[in-house]
């Protein structure tokens, strides 16, 4: 039995990690139906329906404590459905409870730890719900009233099955079109099976004669009444119904194997590109424009091919997202502050990998921001402000960059407080302390905000590590704070690892490669426009001096002879705008990114290498790394300041 | 070749009854379905000779399912195996009554399911 459970462990865990999900996204949802006589039927359901299935597999694994707890969790759950027993608050409470340790005890199992205890919780749940089994689940709804709506009748076949024409898509079709009011199978003439759904809608005349070529008739309910062989079900559920017979779980590994082979590739194309170019002078021009036509193909469907394993690897935002209201809802009553969660843009998609790895931070920054940026309710009403304070999540994306911004409408940081506490840490402190300088402050590892009420926010986690996980990822991390105002966080980070467009650039004999996503603007300039000041150099750039680099002297490459026009990478914007100085930009191409993680050759300023398929290694320039060097040394903060 | 059609919502249970029941005598083929009208649309279009449904689901709860398939004259004879989580003691009274051939409980034994498939199969079989 044992070795026969084995095999099915992995998608055990993925399907538990499914459900879990649901839970989460569910149970707050719940929250808002606390004292109604009958909460959201579909919330309920959900949720009844999410502890069911987990019940379930755990039991076919004999995880036998997580059936345990997830049956309780299931009993409550369709007591409160049935209307035996009001929801309470200490029941929601109970329940969040409960799902965490569910939670810990999945991923107990899947480390390989012993069982989590759930004897506790189990009687916790026991208390708030009464004993006995309830009746069986069929779920009593309502027969819909069809008045003023549609029905649509559709009759499958193997043919239309073939096209992907099936009951699914049907359903999908009509919720894009109104609310599914009722779906079930009838016996249609001949007996053969038809499925009658009945939907509150207006459908365009267009699609309802193009549905008809797919077995889709659609027409207005009259005053009709619905057939009885067979009992309506129960209404359409949104997404919770989606069925999951069209997707394919795949180990994230796998992914990776696949990038790197893709990785692979796109090194041999650019080797083909180069070794066809030196044949160019060999070959009559006929047949050097059908070879060159079919590499330049190549390299499209290439890049084509990278971008659809890439959109495989992404998943939305929201699965952070999802996390933060509980994490915000428990500290905000273990502070005793009010406090609101906006969220926006939790569609927005990036790789998976990033998704993990960014959890920790997002919630980090979000528990900085309740229990430092937020006031207390009395400071709030006393500056003036609503007595809820509200905590932002946004995430958007332009190109290859996602942005997940983290804002807080509090008190904004304590500047005076920082220097003060970094002096005492014996941090170096700027004369001049300015967004840039407040975050390198506060994200230095030596800094410690912890006194007795910052417990909390601790957890072992500061923003030091949030910093070094943000830069590890390829990412920046910038600052803006308001005193009265509040603090905004913003992250920068690419959409997806391991591939990306770099522009190459030569600086004496060298070739390196910049990812082109930090990169805001590339420029020619005079030599003689260069400027000494202070001991630096400057040019003017929009009207406003610009710190310049050379990367010459950073790097220590010998110059042979000052060349006149010289080439630059704009980094930052505004004021904290940095002018990269190279020799020459040579070119634009896809680069394979091979990160130098190993801490024994890694250095502030070098991303990576990569290999440009002439069989050489070039390094990639860690542009915002090199910036940060000009505006105040090594290990300074990874994006200036806010943009003007 | 028989055709086993599974219904169940979970794809890891789907794998496990397909799994216990890959070695039936006579090959098996399996027809999925995550949901209870997806069920009656596999019915729909081509011939099975033994269901194994699980009772709640999203869309349609097995018991409709099954009331639908006992309904129809076509399908009245296909035998079902109801496979549903345990502790909701009261169905298996209900399921029995709307026509279920079998009840079993989750976490089932791999053995004991493809002992009753192969019963049921071959009380079936001409």
């Amino acid at each position: 039995m044992t070795e026969f459970l084995d095999t099915f462990l992995d998608d055990y865990f993925a399907e538990c990690d499914e459900h879990l999900t649901a839970v989460r996204r569910t149970l707050l949802a719940l929250e808002s139906s606390v004292g109604q006589p009958r909460p959201d039927p579909a919330v309920t359901e959900e949720l009844f329906r999410a502890f069911h299935s987990l019940k379930g597999i755990a039991g076919m694994v004999e995880h036998r404590e997580i059936e345990l707890l997830a049956h309780e969790m299931e009993t409550y759950l369709r007591a409160v459905r049935e209307g035996d027993v009001r929801l309470t608050t200490a029941g929601v409470d109970t329940l969040i409870d409960a799902a965490r340790l569910l939670e810990h005890a999945i991923a107990a199992r899947r480390n390989r730890q012993p069982p989590v205890d759930v004897e506790s919780l189990v009687l916790e749940l026991r208390q708030i719900a009464p004993a006995g089994d309830s009746a069986p689940g069929a779920v009593a709804v309502a027969p819909p009233t069809d008045a003023g709506s549609w029905q649509c009748l559709f009759t499958p076949s193997a043919e239309l099955i073939a096209r992907g024409v099936n009951v699914d898509m049907v359903r999908a079709r009509l919720r894009a079109v109104g609310e599914i009011v009722s779906a079930a199978p009838v016996v249609g003439e001949g007996g053969g099976i038809a499925f009658r759904f009945v939907f509150q809608g207006e459908p365009a005349a267009a699609d309802v004669e193009a549905w008809r070529a797919d077995g889709m008739v659609c027409s207005r309910v009259e005053q009709e009444t619905v057939p009885a062989a067979v009992p309506a079900v129960p209404a359409d559920r949104g997404a919770s119904t989606l069925s999951s017979g069209h997707y394919v779980r795949v180990d994230l590994a796998r992914l990776d194997d696949l990038m790197r082979m893709i990785g692979d590739l796109v090194i041999r194309r650019a080797r083909l590109g180069d070794a066809v170019a030196r044949v160019e002078s060999h070959v009559p021009s006929s047949d050097w424009r059908a070879i060159q036509e079919n590499t330049s193909a190549l390299e499209r469907q290439l890049r084509e091919l990278r971008d659809g394993v890439m959109r495989v690897r992404l998943v939305p935002v929201g699965e952070i997202f999802r996390r933060v209201p509980f994490v915000v809802r428990d500290l905000a009553r273990e502070t005793g502050k009010r406090v609101a969660v906006d969220i926006s843009g939790q569609t927005t998609e990036i790789d998976k990998f990033l998704v993990e790895r960014m959890l920790d931070p997002v919630l980090h920054v979000v528990r900085n921001a309740v229990s430092h940026g937020l006031e207390t309710v009395e400071e709030r009403v006393a500056a003036g402000k609503a007595p809820e304070g509200t905590i932002t999540l946004a995430a958007s994306a332009a190109g290859e960059i996602v942005t997940i911004q983290i804002a807080d409408d509090g008190r904004g940081i304590d500047v005076d407080r920082v220097i003060a506490r970094a002096r005492v840490a014996g941090l170096p402190v700027p004369a001049h302390v300015d967004e840039a300088a407040l975050l390198e402050l506060i994200s230095s590892p030596g800094f410690s905000t912890r006194d007795a009420s910052d417990r909390v926010s601790g957890r072992g986690f500061g923003m030091a590590v949030v910093r070094t996980t943000v830069q590890d990822l390829g990412g920046s991390m910038r600052l803006a704070s308001a005193p009265g105002q509040g603090t905004r966080f913003t992250f920068e980070l690419p959409l997806t690892l391991a591939i990306t467009d770099a522009l190459l650039a030569r600086v004496g004999t060298q070739t390196f490669a910049v990812p082109q996503a930090a990169v805001r603007e590339v420029i020619e300039l005079d030599a003689a426009s260069i400027q000494a000041l202070e001991g630096g150099e400057i040019i003017q750039y929009r009207a406003a001096p610009a710190p310049v680099v050379r990367l010459s002297g950073v790097l220590g490459i010998p110059v042979p002879a000052a060349q006149e026009r010289l080439h630059a990478f704009v980094v930052g914007a505004g004021a904290g705008a940095v002018v990269l100085v190279v020799d020459r930009i040579v070119g634009q191409r896809e680069i394979v990114v091979r990160s130098t993680s190993d801490p024994l050759i890694r250095v502030d300023g070098i991303a990576g290498a990569t290999d440009l398929g002439d069989g050489r290694a070039v390094l990639i320039l860690d542009a915002v790394a090199l910036a940060r060097h000009a505006r105040g040394g090594w290990g300074a903060a990874p994006r200036v300041r806010e943009t003007a | 070749m028989n055709q086993i059609l599974i219904v169940d919502d979970s794809p890891t249970i789907r794998r496990m009854v397909k799994a216990s029941l890959a070695a039936l005598s006579g090959g098996c083929e399996f027809v999925e379905a995550a949901s209870g009208l997806e069920a009656i649309e596999r019915l729909a279009i081509g011939p099975v000779e033994l269901m194994v449904l699980d009772l709640n689901m999203p869309d349609m709860h097995g018991l409709e399912v099954l009331g639908f398939v006992r309904s129809h004259s076509k399908y009245r004879q296909v035998p079902v195996i109801i496979l549903t989580t345990r502790g909701d003691e009261a169905s298996r009274v209900a399921a029995l009554e709307a026509g279920a051939t079998a009840y079993m409980t989750k976490p089932f034994a791999p053995g004991s399911l493809a002992t009753k498939a192969r019963e049921l199969l071959e009380a079936a079989a001409p």
